[in-house]
């Protein structure tokens, strides 16, 4: 036995098949098939591992179905973890690339889906998408991504692309704009009371340095909401400072099989963060909670300074706030609460903005289906569960959903423009940066 | 999770079988049938750790209507069908035999909307046990039974496993908060169980199919009946040095009156697998940690708190925690909840078990426990719902070693013989199923058994539903026929009864009384008020539920019965059920049978659960105002807010149109004295106006008939009549109710006085309503009166006893 494979098998010991992780995994719920849980993967797992690693193809499509979103490790009581998922989608992969034809077909084509890890690109296919969806706009009205889901495959699926697209206003006065609207509806007619309340902040003195990882999908899509951040971390105190030379964080490249690709992204980004970096260590911080997991493997050292944006925000200065007096649902992103262990953080800054209330949805812990890559691979499933986790979070009864990750941004707007239109998703911060009055700077 | 070789697929399918798997593809579509390796693998297994063989098939429904033609199509084709919810059971009942297909339910996920008068939801068979208390809450609701594996185990599993929970101590199991079930036979087509109301009579098939693991038939759907959230909740975390002292401070804490919504422990070993696993910082030098926790309002719980925690002091506790807010509360909530997945940590294997006592018994059972671990060296860490007498130890061995499997099995065997030769059951929470068929004759007399056997094939002729699970065979030695009761017996540190069946209710009653608990039925004292002339059997309580008018809303005599004694028309003897209130070793025959109006059975003797008494009744008069106000909504809400088995307050609409409210509670000012500024203040003078009457002793609750203030028909004079709601209807008439009715606290009927018209919506159950008791009513529409031919049949092969008309038409003579 290799020294993996006895490891896994110590591991698996630990699973005492009791279930209690199906409620939590995506694509049980999007399925109803037992195949598709992290139990159902285990036991599959547990019998390739004894046996010659010669798995039946339906194991591994069971195993490349998994999203990688972890739910499942954070809710097992016995501690069962995720290597062994890693494991088996590992064998899926290898597989994926030596067996032709077994291959689930991709939303978009693999090509495309290898680019999407390049800012100039994907700004690209941001402004053509948001050419695409005003038009369409225009055209059908508000209700387009319904009119168009209930149309012709090709068209629906077409659609469905457009409308997962992430974006965020682009100018600040959209997003004011976007956010006093909703003031306005919630009925409680407070808005521009509490902003003549709000105070002023206090000027800061010693700003403390820190290097902005920009990320490919924040740069590419939602430049607004990444240019709003820094100036949210400039407020609490920091003294930004943007690396030149950094690139994608390399997650799509590893999980599109290229780990060529990703290893050269890694060493493009040491090098562009090490030079930057003169004074000691000078924490990173991350917007998208995707890339900070992928930034966090780059070894220790490295990780020790990467710091995901919201807990960085949690822990520092906080401005005076003005109230925003709405209902507001947050979705954890999988990277963020599976993966980095983000759960208070988001809460301390929701509950800290006066006047607005949080709620949390029934099914917090489930991953939305986006997946990154994966949402692409397996279009339908990723549709289903956009719906699935819009619908959750809209029974809260909230004005505004906020995420911290494009990915479900992206995707969790798709849902609630089928489940809940009127309902809009914005990244946290943006809500944060509307909440510091630094649209008054 | 322990390495199995792999048995694999390789049979091949034959045409008959293939031509099956088509059948249901063509039904089923792609993604609802699976027929690969990967699935047969998978579906292979439950929690159990238990394996048969490999599924032909597995099919997921999205409709009862796919589940009735997978059902059929297999019927025709005499394939057997595992019906499977989320296979969390731990007896290996979904576990499927070599060829058969699992039919599952996780795709029936429909749920209804809170029936917020009635306090019911209607939920699909694969809607998760806790999503309902979710999706409730808001309305002030949850459901009951919380099983540990709540957050993933079906409805569907939770009625076929009559599952429990820790909080079950208080409200009961699964079974005690269902009403009509929707249920698919071994042919394919759909059933009822009958109207789904608290008293409605009849051979109850509801509690046939609660607890049958899937061998009856395969339950699509519920009404399931909610319980109010508590207002307030204390929780306490005792630790012991002694075992002894642990469990004796649990029988006397129930014997102290107080009843808590949950008592439970774990042991040292289990603490000890707890800490080393998530480091709570709880002390493991100590033989028991304990967790009890009280529910309703502040000051009564916080009451509660502090005498609860003064008698574990005194029996011997070295420490008593109090949870002050929601967070502390679930951290002691959660070295409990941990405990399962923690023993994962202990050692590669473990069986875990499952047996129950009466609670007097617990002690000796636990220390026997000790014996037997020492006897066969073998590591036992056990957590307990302590209250119920219900506890899993869990044996640990090294699969890999076979004398240690060897040894741990001997071991679980002896501590089922030692449960059994206490009174209780090898199983009372997880079923039967695979895991515990050998042991099923232990406890089950012939008779039983055989009449298990007849149930099973008056249901299921082919034997395809679940085979070889839950049902003892022909071939093995059954237990001796526990003797009927000659005479009436308390016990009274398992807080039971047992009587025969010429034993009138008031001689309970009086007994009970005297120690501070009561059967909750009937009205306290009947028997020597003259307005309350008949005084029921517990023959007439088996036979016809035949309670008559209740002071309180308080249930049906079935929702107390533990365990029943009977005669079949042929004279065969046997006995049903054991003396504690968790129990799914077997069909529950006695609950079934319960109100079945002595046309399939006679009743010689029962025990049941007693409960601790109100201390005190509270009559108030709510008086409209001028303009006939309407009775306000908010007020139909407190009412559902009070319901419960145990004492719910019931309403009588009184000739001058003001409504005369019972309530009955401790006699302490927070329980009782707010009751009518409460009031006040949620119906609004000068809308309504309320006045409190009289304030008496519990015991003597019956007297406020002959003092005049409670109209003489109101608690049962001889002219009554009953109304049981024909289908459909709502239990509450539109407000404001017709002169001169009452309405019992649970939903199930309305009593007038025979001169009141009934309303509409509405029909006479005349056998109930005078108290007298013959015949049986015919079964609400949907219930299979062929199943019902058959039963009468196997209990009463020559009609010895009377048989109604609606029912000679469908038994067939041999
Ligand atoms: C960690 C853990 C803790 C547990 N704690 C408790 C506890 O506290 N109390 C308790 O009572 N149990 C407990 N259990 C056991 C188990 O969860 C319960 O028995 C549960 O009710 C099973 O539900 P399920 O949906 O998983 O059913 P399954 O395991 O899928 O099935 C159980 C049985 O019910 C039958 N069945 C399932 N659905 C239907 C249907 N729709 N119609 C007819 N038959 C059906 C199956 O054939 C099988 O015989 C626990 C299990 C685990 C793993
Ligand atoms: S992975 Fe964990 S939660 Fe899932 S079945 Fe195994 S032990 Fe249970
Ligand atoms: S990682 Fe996510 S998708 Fe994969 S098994 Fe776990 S919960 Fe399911």
């Amino acid at each position: 036995m290799s020294e993996t494979r006895t490891r896994l098998v110590e591991l698996l010991r630990n699973c005492v098949q009791c279930g209690l992780c199906l409620p939590h995994c995506a694509t049980y719920l999007a399925s109803g098939n037992e195949v598709l849980s992290p139990r159902g993967r285990l036991i599959l797992l547990n019998e390739v591992l004894a046996g010659s690693e010669q798995a039946p193809e339906s194991y591994l499509a069971a195993f490349d179905q998994c999203i990688g979103c972890r739910a499942c490790e954070s809710v097992c009581p016995s501690g069962v973890s995720y290597d062994l998922l890693a494991h088996g989608q590992h064998l899926a992969a290898r597989r994926r690339d030596t067996a032709a034809g077994q291959r689930p077909v991709p939303a978009v084509p693999e090509p495309v889906l290898r680019r999407l890890d390049s800012v100039d690109f994907l700004r690209l296919v941001g402004g053509a998408g948001a050419t695409a969806r005003s038009l369409c706009r225009t055209t059908l009205g508000d209700g387009w991504r319904r009119r168009l889901a209930g149309g012709p495959k090709p068209v629906a699926q077409l659609s469905r692309l457009l409308g997962s697209l992430p974006t965020s206003p682009q100018r600040d006065a959209d997003l004011v704009k976007l956010i006093d609207r909703l003031l306005a509806g919630a009925g409680t007619g407070t808005a521009p009371a509490a902003r003549a309340a709000a105070r002023a902040a206090e000027p800061i003195a010693d700003r403390r340095p820190l290097q902005f990882f920009a990320g490919c999908a924040n740069a590419g899509l939602l430049a607004g909401s990444s240019r709003r951040l820094v100036a949210v971390l400039t407020a609490a105190g920091f003294e930004v400072q943007f690396p030149a030379d950094q690139d994608c964080c390399g997650a799509l490249a590893a999980h599109t099989g290229r780990p060529g690709r990703a290893a050269d992204l890694q060493r493009r980004n040491r090098g562009a963060f090490a030079l930057a970096d003169t004074a000691g260590a000078v924490p990173i911080v991350v917007e998208a909670a995707g890339c900070t997991l992928e930034l966090q493997s780059y070894g220790r050292e490295f990780a020790e300074r990467v710091v995901d944006a919201v807990t960085l925000l949690a822990e520092a200065v906080r401005p005076a706030l003005r109230p925003v007096p709405l209902k507001v649902a947050l979705h954890d992103p999988c990277h963020a609460r599976h993966g980095l262990g983000v759960v208070t953080a988001p809460r301390q800054l929701l509950s800290a903005i006066p006047g607005l209330t949080w709620c949390e949805a029934t099914e917090q812990e489930v991953c939305c289906g986006s997946g990154g890559a994966w949402g692409l691979r397996y279009p339908e499933m990723s549709a289903d569960l956009a719906r699935r986790k819009a619908a959750d979070l809209a029974a809260t009864g909230a004005d505004l959903v906020v995420t911290a990750n494009p990915g479900c941004l992206g995707q969790i707007a798709d849902g609630l423009a089928l489940e809940a239109p009127g309902v809009p998703i914005l990244p946290l911060t943006d809500l944060w940066w509307y909440a510091a009055r630094l649209d008054k700077k | 999770m322990s390495g199995r070789p792999a048995t694999g697929n390789k049979s091949g399918i034959n045409g008959a079988a293939a031509a099956l798997v088509d059948g249901l593809r063509a039904v089923l579509g792609p993604s609802g049938l699976m027929t690969d390796p990967a699935a047969a693998l998978v579906y292979a297994h439950d929690a159990s750790h238990l394996e048969l063989g490999r599924p032909l098939a597995v099919a997921l429904p999205a409709t009862v209507a796919e589940l009735r033609r997978v059902m059929s199509l297999c019927a025709a084709m005499r394939v057997p069908v595992v019906t499977r919810g989320s296979g969390t059971g731990l007896s290996g009942g979904a576990v499927p035999a070599d060829g058969s297909v699992v039919l599952g339910t996780g795709r029936l996920q429909a749920l209804g909307t809170v029936d917020r008068r009635r306090g019911r939801i209607q939920a699909a068979a694969g809607v998760l046990n806790e999503r309902v208390s979710t999706v409730t809450r808001a309305a002030g609701f949850h459901f009951a039974p919380d099983p540990s594996s709540q957050s993933a185990a079906t409805i569907g599993g939770n009625i076929a496993t009559n599952a429990g929970g820790p909080h079950c101590l208080r409200h009961g199991v699964t079974l005690h908060h269902l009403g009509r079930l929707s249920w698919i036979d071994s042919q394919g087509v759909q059933h009822d169980t009958g109207h789904g109301t608290a008293g409605e009579r009849g051979l109850d098939l509801r509690s046939l199919l609660c607890g049958s693991e899937g061998t009856l038939g395969v339950i699509v759907g519920a009404e399931l009946e909610l319980v109010p959230n508590p207002r307030a909740l204390v929780t306490l975390l005792a630790f012991f040095p002694e075992l002894d002292d642990a469990t004796g401070a649990v029988v006397e804490l129930l014997g102290e009156g107080l009843l808590p919504v949950a008592v439970e422990m774990v042991d040292q070993g289990m603490l000890r697998a707890v800490e080393e696993a998530f480091a709570f910082g709880f002390p493991t030098d100590v033989a028991v940690a304990m967790i009890v926790e009280f529910a309703g309002s502040e000051d009564a719980v916080d009451e509660d708190g502090r005498r609860a925690g003064a008698l574990l002091d005194a029996a011997g506790a070295r420490e008593v925690r109090r949870a002050e807010d929601a967070a502390e509360r679930s951290a002691l909530w959660l070295c409990r909840k941990k405990a399962f997945g923690a023993v994962g940590r202990l050692a590669p294997s473990y069986v875990t078990m499952d047996v129950v006592v009466p609670l007097g018994h617990l002690p000796g059972l636990v220390r026997e426990i000790q014996v037997i671990k020492r006897r066969h060296g073998v590591e036992i860490a056990t957590a307990f719902h302590a209250g119920d007498g219900n506890l899993h130890p869990g044996i640990h061995y090294d699969d890999r070693d076979p004398d240690a499997s060897r040894r741990a099995h001997a071991a679980a065997d002896e501590i089922i013989g030692a449960a059994l030769a206490r009174g209780g059951s090898s199983t009372g929470e997880h079923g039967v199923g695979i895991e515990k068929l050998h042991a099923l004759p232990w406890q089950l007399d012939a008779v039983t058994a055989r009449l298990h056997r007849d149930i099973k094939r008056a249901c299921d002729p082919a034997d395809l539903l679940n085979p070889g699970k839950a049902v003892p065979g022909a071939e093995a030695r059954y237990a001796d026929l526990k003797p009927v009761p000659p005479e009436l017996t308390f016990q009274w540190d398992s807080l039971s009864v047992t009587a025969p069946a010429g034993c009138r209710l008031s001689a309970i009653q009086d007994a009970a009384m005297a120690h501070g608990l009561w059967l909750p039925l009937g009205v306290p004292g009947r028997g020597r008020e003259p307005g309350l002339a008949h005084d029921p059997t517990v023959a007439e309580l088996l036979d016809h539920l035949a309670v008559g008018p209740s002071l309180l809303g308080t249930g049906t005599p079935r929702d107390y019965l533990l365990e029943s004694w009977a005669e079949t028309g042929g004279g065969e003897v046997f006995h049903s059920g054991v003396p504690v209130f968790k129990n799914v070793a077997g069909y529950a025959l006695h609950h079934m049978l319960c109100g079945s109006g002595g046309v399939f059975v006679r009743h010689l003797a029962a025990t049941f659960q007693l409960r601790p008494r109100p201390e005190q009744v509270l009559l108030l008069r709510l008086s409209p105002g001028a303009g006939e106000p309407a009775v306000p909504d908010a007020f139909w809400q407190w009412l559902a807010a009070r319901r419960g088995r145990l004492a719910a307050p019931q309403v009588i609409a009184a000739a001058d149109g003001s409504l005369l409210l019972l309530v009955a509670g401790r006699d302490r000012p927070w329980d009782l004295g707010g009751v009518a500024g409460e009031l006040t203040e949620l119906l609004g003078p000068p809308a309504w106006r309320v006045k409190l009457l009289a304030a008496v002793p519990f015991a003597t609750a019956a007297t406020l008939l002959s003092s005049g203030e409670l109209p003489a028909w109101s608690l049962g004079a001889s002219d009554w009549t009953a109304l049981a709601p024909l289908a459909g209807a709502d239990f509450l008439p539109a407000a404001p109710l017709p002169t001169g009715f009452i309405r019992q606290g649970r939903p199930d009927r309305l009593w007038v006085p025979q001169q009141v018209p009934a309303a509409a919506g509405w029909q006479a159950d005349p056998v109930i309503s005078a108290g007298l008791v013959s015949g049986l009513p015919a079964p609400a529409p949907g219930v299979p009166r062929e199943l019902l031919g058959r039963l009468k049949q196997i209990f009463d092969p020559h009609r010895q006893l009377p048989t109604p008309s609606w029912l000679a038409e469908v038994v067939s003579d041999e």
